[in-house]
């Protein structure tokens, strides 16, 4: 990084514009040539710049400092304890504007992103891209790379998973010209591998994950072994290969108990668990969710997600009682969420089978029509639509409503073409 | 009278075809892809 871009680096942070920073060294127009690297500015503005900012130029990295840096962008990208990678930070914030290259700090506030991310404080991450972007046209090949990255992360916390995969494979190009660590490439082919997934791209979700897989075997990183095989468990299962997926679940199973990854282990019961459900095996399903619904540790999504699973395996075999009692269990962990838009088709899945269950047909109608698959819709959760407007045209030709129930098996049917040609 | 007829049948016809489908399972909202961040949360899809 050259020094124009530095300086500017340093103006934006200190919210200065380009006049108040000029004033009485040079003209704005000379300083955001300076700042553009359209010209070569002499030493003496270059300090009178510099000193103004209150920042020294020193054109080495003090090596403790980098040492730290390194210690902490591995953090970023690994298990690791959430209150080492915070104090890390905050050590590494107070000292990285006083005397270090102007690369470093660079790295550093495109690992901001990141670190933003990984603490779920998207507003800080978004406002942290929006800062950078005014300067990235002067980031280096290996800045490149991790902006990319960064930003796809941004994209996929936020759902956008088509903008992600743009995002990652920008920095997929940059690849070949930098010489990055094996791992630091599998852990973008992993993430690539994974919105691919979200994607329902299968065939692209399998090829890199058994490329990330390669390299995590050989690095011995058995949680992200276990997490390829998750991915490919899900991909096998969406090309209806189950055996081959029930062995990859299977090896990811095992990985994580070798790991003692709770997470990991219930992640895999949940996957098993679906899979069981979709090939009709509904006691092997109500098993494998059944251990995550007891276990505490776990986030809500995962206890919440397993649960309304339940609701449906105990309602598709009749048995009312544990399907209400499932119905219990959610409304509980519901209660528990302080996000509720993020729970809201757990909300509705919830509901939809209490008033079913208890044959309340006014509200059930009510609450599928107007609200659930709107919500759908909305959402375009081409999935889900197909199996509520089944449930709902299923229970009007129940009650020989035939013109609705036409209706609904319609919506399912359009919206299952809709889904295959995703 | 007609028009009962054609709906039934009509109602027939896309419960079989429907019956077909169920044969390719496509709730996607219950299978949960692994996080991409390691540390800390990560926002998920359903």
């Amino acid at each position: 990084m050259e020094i124009g871009a530095y300086i500017k680096l340093h103006r934006i942070k200190q919210e200065l514009t380009q006049a108040e920073l000029a004033e009485g060294i040079v003209s704005s127009a000379y300083l955001s040539k300076i700042e553009n690297e359209k010209t070569a500015a002499s030493p003496s503005v270059i300090s009178l710049l510099c000193t103004r900012l209150g920042i020294q130029l020193d054109t080495g990295t003090d090596e403790m400092i980098r040492e730290k840096l390194q210690n902490w962008y591995g953090m970023l990208s690994s298990e690791h304890d959430m209150d080492e990678m915070v104090q890390t930070y905050r050590e590494l914030n107070q000292v990285m504007y006083d005397n270090h290259s102007a690369d470093s700090l660079v790295m550093f506030e495109i690992h901001k992103i990141r670190y933003y991310l990984v603490l779920g404080e998207m507003d800080n991450a978004l406002s942290q891209i929006n800062k950078l972007s005014e300067m990235s046209g002067t980031f280096d090949t290996l800045h490149q790379f991790y902006w990319y990255k960064f930003k796809g992360n941004y994209s996929s916390a936020s759902n956008e998973f088509n903008q992600a995969i743009r995002m990652y494979e920008a920095a997929e190009e940059k690849f070949n010209q930098l010489e990055l660590s094996e791992e630091g490439i599998a852990d973008l082919q992993y993430t690539i591998a994974v919105t691919h997934s979200k994607l329902r791209n299968t065939l692209e979700a399998i090829d890199y994950a058994e490329k990330a897989i390669a390299t995590f075997r050989v690095t011995y990183n058995f949680s992200r072994c276990a997490q390829c095989h998750i991915v490919l468990g899900i991909s096998y299962r969406r090309i209806r290969m189950h055996n081959k997926a029930i062995k990859n679940y299977n090896l990811a199973k095992h990985l994580g108990e070798l790991k003692q990854n709770t997470q990991i282990i219930q992640l895999t019961n949940q996957n098993l668990g679906y899979l069981y459900s979709t090939i009709g095996e509904n006691r092997k399903a109500i098993s494998n969710y059944e251990e995550i619904v007891k276990e505490e540790e776990l986030m809500l999504l995962e206890r919440i997600t397993a649960s309304t699973s339940l609701i449906k395996e105990y309602y598709n075999i009749y048995n009312y009682d544990k399907a209400k009692e499932m119905i219990e269990i959610s409304l509980d962990l519901l209660e528990k969420a302080y996000d509720k838009e993020r729970f809201q088709l757990f909300y509705y899945i919830t509901y939809t089978y209490d008033y079913a269950i208890n044959l309340q047909a006014k509200k059930f109608e009510t609450f599928v029509i107007d609200e659930f698959i709107p919500y759908l819709k909305k959402h375009k959760d081409y999935a889900n639509l197909v199996n509520y407007a089944n449930m709902l045209a299923r229970h009007f030709e129940g009650n020989n409503r035939y013109k609705e129930s036409v209706k609904y098996y319609k919506l399912a049917n359009d919206t299952y073409e809709e889904l295959i040609s995703l | 009278m007609k028009k009962l007829m054609a709906t039934v049948a009509l109602g027939t016809m896309l419960v079989a075809g429907f019956a077909a489908m169920q044969d390719a399972p496509t709730d996607s909202a219950m299978e949960l892809e692994p996080r991409i961040f390691s540390v800390g949360h990560d926002v998920s899809n359903f």
